[in-house]
């Protein structure tokens, strides 16, 4: 037991002191970490943005049922509550005939004539539906064309609607497939700076093993050492993130003001946190395979 | 070892080797460069797989070494590599005590045997220096040092004295002959004439992977 703890401090002393001596590898391998989890951090940021900019897009695309006049109240209000659990339905409003009415008035307000020919009022109250996924509007557009006895009629901007799926589905897949392969990237590029940092002490492990080492012993300090350079790597360029988002989440906001995004805190909050596990987690697996292929002695 | 053979890309390295060391012996392996010394001393510390034949150290089969037991193995045996093979960004006490702290000693114990080694091979002043900051003569010291601080049972040299002044070597041949008299089996690979001649011990003279010669007290000649 004793042996082990002498071993244990031995393996967190030999860590230090590797770090520190090595430190020309060491300050290359954190920065080249550093830099790899920016460039993901902000891609994924970036992807995050733009699905958010699809989805609200999406939102402003609407679908109208026009409500006939004899239809029941009841049956309506039903299809409505039905409709607010459908998914991708962000928002069902009714709008009463004499909405409608005034909603048109303030709309023509310069067409007098228009308005005072009007003795009553023509308009049919409607059910108006805000999407949070556009995909999903030909599919209900048809479903509440079949119900005759309530819907008058069912208007649907398709052209629009095919537009935004289309632009929703290349975003999604372009940015998922830009995700796997930067992810990708990202990980070979810090798992090879450390293999050559192992590469680089490949006669220290050999020799090692030479004078009785366990395979414990000689991987214990890398494995450390891998995890700090992944773990200070990673610590980087989160604190970079977070600096970055700062300074330029007003002016993005700003700029997009014209669509709902709200720039999420959280979510890049979370993406700190997600790049410090990270480099944690590539850091210590990196150092165990590298050094693994030296062992062998 | 008995009819150990060990072929490098087909070229025989080593052909049907056969040599008994008895425990506590001293003996010289002497050849050319090429005659098979270090493959053999690598062969005994289960650096090198060989292709036929048994190697016995300490009783233990070397073939059938697995896992832990190839540890236990080495840590009983006390080796000076051709390089030295010394750790370039450790200092001198840490490299000689690189083989008690594989063993788990206590930081205090290592730091006493260490300062008992290192006095005995006259560089305790230079405790706290990098192997480049010494001399190749100083450098092949401190790899002494490290094969005997554990209190081997066996002890490979793989030229210890090369490329040294004559005075080193005859300092690490002294340190030699008194671990060895102290009953640490040792077998020196060398092809340095002078220190064969002058010691008188048994000589294992090799010349492209066999054993030419094999003299209880020899010398070394090129014959």
């Amino acid at each position: 037991m004793t042996a082990k703890l002498n071993v244990l401090r031995y393996v967190l002393g030999a860590a230090m002191l590797g770090l520190w001596r090595n430190r020309t590898m060491t300050l290359g391998a954190v920065v080249t970490t550093a830099v790899m989890l920016v460039t993901l951090a902000a891609f994924l940021a970036i992807n995050d943005t733009l699905n958010e900019m699809v989805t609200a897009l999406g939102r402003k695309s609407n679908l109208i049922a026009y409500v006939r006049d004899d239809a029941r109240p009841s049956r309506v209000t039903e299809i409505m509550q039905d409709l607010e659990q459908r998914p991708g339905v962000g928002e069902v409003l009714f709008v009463t005939k004499e909405d409608a009415l005034r909603i048109f008035r303030e709309r023509f307000f310069d067409q007098r004539d228009v308005i005072d020919i009007l003795q009553a009022n023509p308009l049919p109250a409607s059910v108006e539906l805000r999407m949070d996924d556009p995909a999903v509007l030909p599919g209900l557009a048809d479903e509440l064309r079949g119900m005759t006895e309530v819907f008058e009629s069912v208007a649907v901007p398709l052209d629009v609607v095919e537009r935004l799926v289309s632009i929703s589905n290349v975003s999604r897949a372009a940015g998922t497939a830009m995700i796997i392969a930067l992810t990708a990237v990202a990980l070979f590029v810090i798992a090879n700076t450390i293999r050559i940092a192992v590469y680089a002490r490949r006669q220290e492990i050999e020799i090692m093993k030479l004078v009785g080492a366990t395979d414990w012993f000689v991987r214990g300090p890398f494995i450390i050492e891998g995890a700090f350079i992944g773990l200070v790597g990673a610590t980087l360029a989160a604190v970079a993130l977070v600096v970055i988002y700062l300074q330029l989440a007003p002016t993005i906001t700003r700029i997009i003001s014209f669509l709902p995004i709200a720039t999420d805190v959280s979510f890049v909050r979370n993406l700190a946190v997600f790049i410090v596990l990270v480099g944690l987690v590539v850091g210590s697996i990196g150092s165990y395979v590298s050094v693994r292929r030296y062992l062998a002695v | 070892m008995q009819g150990v053979t060990k072929r490098y890309d087909g070229e025989p390295a080593l052909a049907d080797v056969s040599i008994a060391i008895a425990r506590g012996e001293f003996a010289f392996l002497i050849g050319t460069n090429g005659a098979g010394k270090t493959t053999l001393l690598r062969i005994l510390l289960h650096e090198e797989s060989f292709d036929a034949g048994v190697v016995l150290v300490n009783g233990v089969d070397v073939a059938r070494i697995r896992g832990s037991a190839l540890t236990k193995f080495r840590r009983r045996i006390g080796v000076v590599f051709q390089d030295t093979r010394l750790l370039p960004n450790a200092t001198v006490r840490e490299n000689v005590g690189l083989p008690l702290q594989v063993r788990g000693h206590a930081n205090r114990d290592i730091d006493e045997a260490v300062a008992d080694v290192l006095e005995r091979v006259a560089l305790s002043d230079k405790s706290e220096r990098f192997p480049r900051q010494l001399s190749g003569g100083e450098q092949r010291k401190v790899a002494l040092a490290r094969a005997v601080v554990a209190k081997p049972d066996v002890l490979l040299c793989d030229e210890p004295t090369d490329s040294i002044n004559p005075a080193h070597a005859r300092e690490i041949i002294g340190l030699l002959l008194e671990i060895n008299s102290e009953g640490v089996t040792t077998l020196v690979a060398t092809h340095d004439s002078e220190i064969v001649n002058n010691l008188r011990r048994r000589v294992i003279r090799m010349d492209a992977g066999t054993i030419l010669a094999d003299e209880p007290v020899g010398v070394f000649s090129t014959s």
